[in-house]
């Protein structure tokens, strides 16, 4: 314990009785706690942007990843839609209007209520809204907005 | 009474009528896909979807438009009652443009829906009263798979509705459906007040209802207690227990003619008649003896034969479906508890080992089932005991009290008795407990029966 026989080789200095073994620890070093938390605290800075962003991660291929994502339902809004109300539920053209029914038979035999929205950028907000509002009708407890990243394609 | 105008039902090939003479000329091969394929499946062993559009109304007269709409309203909650088929919900039906005959049926849109099967019908009127035809359309092959036309009064158009949900049933899936089946009860809701006692007691009557609901009437004047009521296997007539003339009996409305008849003849106190299931004999409860103890007589009342001997007592009866054997509650372990018995007065056993058990009542084929009221807190329960395995299942969980269960003909549903909406009332569910529904509305309503 070298810290400790420092402190009292000190003591002598104010008290004036040297080697008094059992003279209290004046102060604690917090040198070396600095040193680590600022290891520490650097290391963080640098790691906290990487996690939130999630980049440079090569997915492994796996051929099963399609079937994944075919289970869910996928509901598409073309920019069309605003002339014809046809709207896509996975690669099926259908009116808005049976829209309700076909998803409600599709939640029936589902335990995650999941729906995912992928409206075309040009289809205004309300539009989407009605759209969600006959999923909700439908019992979809989730409507998930598809969207990409800027520069995917 | 209206139950009794049945329709006369024409047979008509199906398809016969749209099709035009010459096709078979045209079609060189006979159409043997369309007699092969009259059974409508669904995707992947799921339930066939079927939508029930509105009928056609031939007519634009208000009373045609409202019969058309009342039939295909009614059969769709006839065919949805025995979810044996997906009824496409109704309200999505007016984005799809209405069919003006058999041949302009929007296919497509309906396919669009997913139907694997849709039911267009016709309403015309008649001198007489309305012709109905129905056709079931395979939505994929645009073939009728079901045709039939009916004719008669227009007094009761649900009829109409339960006789074609019962048909399509027995020919899709091979299903007794209970569309024109009816239940009786017992019931205060007149108000009435007993005549010549002195603190003039309520009164409770015999009703009956459709298996909805609907179509309640009266059955029993007396302004006195009328209860247990049991619809006879032929479902012309109904036993019950009366306390018209002072002490309790049992008594038989034969109600298509308006007759009664006495069964017991006023000997002691006599209760809770069950009736055999070829209808020739009824078991009761009866102090005849001075115990209560359980009776066998005649349908007219002659050749008594007492079937126990104990001194605990012994009521409430009920018929195994094959007449051999008969399960009722008795007390004679202490608590009431559900026994069985040969009709023959042999082969006593326990079924139960309940708190408390009453209110036996057997299940017909093909389940071999007893449903019965069991004490399960501070109100009781219907509980299904299964004979083969003795297996036990609750059914209801503690909403109210329930009680008095009674199965319908097929054994996929009962009625019974429940004070969870606030008075008594009587109410239907499948046989699993789910799709409750709620059958009768005013006064106090207790004790249903299911005819057969």
């Amino acid at each position: 314990m070298p810290k400790v026989q420092l402190a009292a080789d000190a003591a002598p200095g104010r008290g004036g009785r040297p080697r008094r073994v059992a003279s209290s620890l004046a102060e604690i070093n917090v040198v070396p706690l600095v040193d680590v938390m600022l290891v520490l605290l650097i290391i963080f800075m640098i790691t906290a942007p990487m996690i939130q962003r999630g980049i440079d991660v090569n997915l492994p291929v796996a051929r099963r990843a399609a079937q994944i994502s075919g289970e869910r339902v996928f509901v598409s809004v073309p920019l069309a839609y605003r002339q014809n109300h046809i709207v896509y539920l996975g690669d099926e053209p259908i009116r808005v209007e049976i829209l309700r029914e076909r998803i409600r038979q599709q939640m029936e035999r589902r335990s995650d209520k999941q729906v995912y929205l992928r409206g075309d950028g040009g289809v205004q907000l309300q539009e989407l809204m009605d759209i969600t509002d006959r999923l909700k009708d439908a019992g979809v407890e989730t409507v998930g907005i598809v969207a990409k990243m800027p520069g995917e394609r | 009474m209206a139950v009794a105008v049945a329709a006369t039902l024409g047979l008509v090939s199906p398809g016969a009528r749209s099709q035009p003479r010459q096709a078979p000329a045209q079609q060189p091969p006979p159409q043997q896909p369309s007699e092969i394929s009259t059974i409508i499946s669904g995707e992947a062993s799921a339930a066939p979807r079927f939508a029930v559009p509105d009928f056609i109304a031939s007519s634009t007269d208000a009373e045609t438009v409202a019969l058309a709409k009342t039939i295909g309203q009614v059969l769709w909650d006839d065919l949805n009652f025995e979810r044996d088929f997906a009824l496409i919900p109704r309200d999505i039906y007016s984005t799809i443009p209405a069919a003006k005959s058999f041949d302009d049926v929007p296919f497509d849109r309906w396919r669009e829906l997913n139907a694997d099967g849709v039911i267009v019908g016709t309403v015309q009127k008649t001198g007489t009263g309305v012709r109905v035809d129905v056709r079931l359309f395979n939505v994929r092959s645009r073939q009728s798979a079901f045709g039939k036309e009916y004719s008669g009064s227009a007094a009761n158009p649900r009829l109409y509705a339960h006789t074609i949900s019962d048909e399509i049933h027995q020919q899709q899936r091979a299903l007794r459906g209970v569309a024109r089946t009816k239940l009786t009860f017992a019931s205060d809701r007149d108000g009435e007040r007993m005549r010549g006692t002195v603190e003039s007691r309520g009164v409770k009557e015999i009703y009956i209802a459709d298996y909805d609901g609907e179509n309640q009437r009266r059955v029993t004047t007396s302004r006195s207690l009328n209860i247990t009521p049991t619809w006879s296997p032929d479902a012309r007539s109904i036993a019950y227990t009366s306390y018209q003339k002072g002490a309790p009996n049992i008594y038989i409305s034969n109600i298509y003619q308006g007759t009664r008849d006495d069964l017991t003849k006023d000997i002691a106190q006599s209760f809770l008649p069950s009736w055999s299931p070829d209808g020739t004999r009824l078991c009761f409860m009866s102090t005849r003896d001075g115990n209560a103890e359980l009776y066998v007589v005649n349908r007219d009342g002659s050749n008594p034969r007492r079937l126990t001997n104990h001194p605990g007592a012994d009521v409430s009866p009920t018929w195994s479906p094959s007449g051999t054997q008969i399960a009722f509650t008795s007390d004679r372990t202490g608590t009431p508890q559900i026994y069985l018995i040969g009709a023959d007065g042999l082969g006593l056993q326990k079924v139960t080992s309940e708190a408390y058990a009453d209110r036996p009542t057997w299940s017909p084929a093909p389940y071999n089932e007893i449903a019965f009221t069991a004490r399960t807190g501070p109100g009781n329960d219907i509980k299904v005991i299964d004979l083969a395995t003795r297996q036990l299942r609750q059914l209801t969980f503690g909403e109210g009290t329930n009680e008095s269960p009674s199965w319908s003909p097929n054994g996929r549903h009962l009625a019974f008795m429940s004070t969870r909406s606030g008075k008594s009332q009587v109410f239907t569910m499948a046989r699993d407990g789910r799709n409750l529904k709620q059958v009768t509305q005013g006064g106090n309503n207790s004790q249903p029966d299911w005819s057969k």
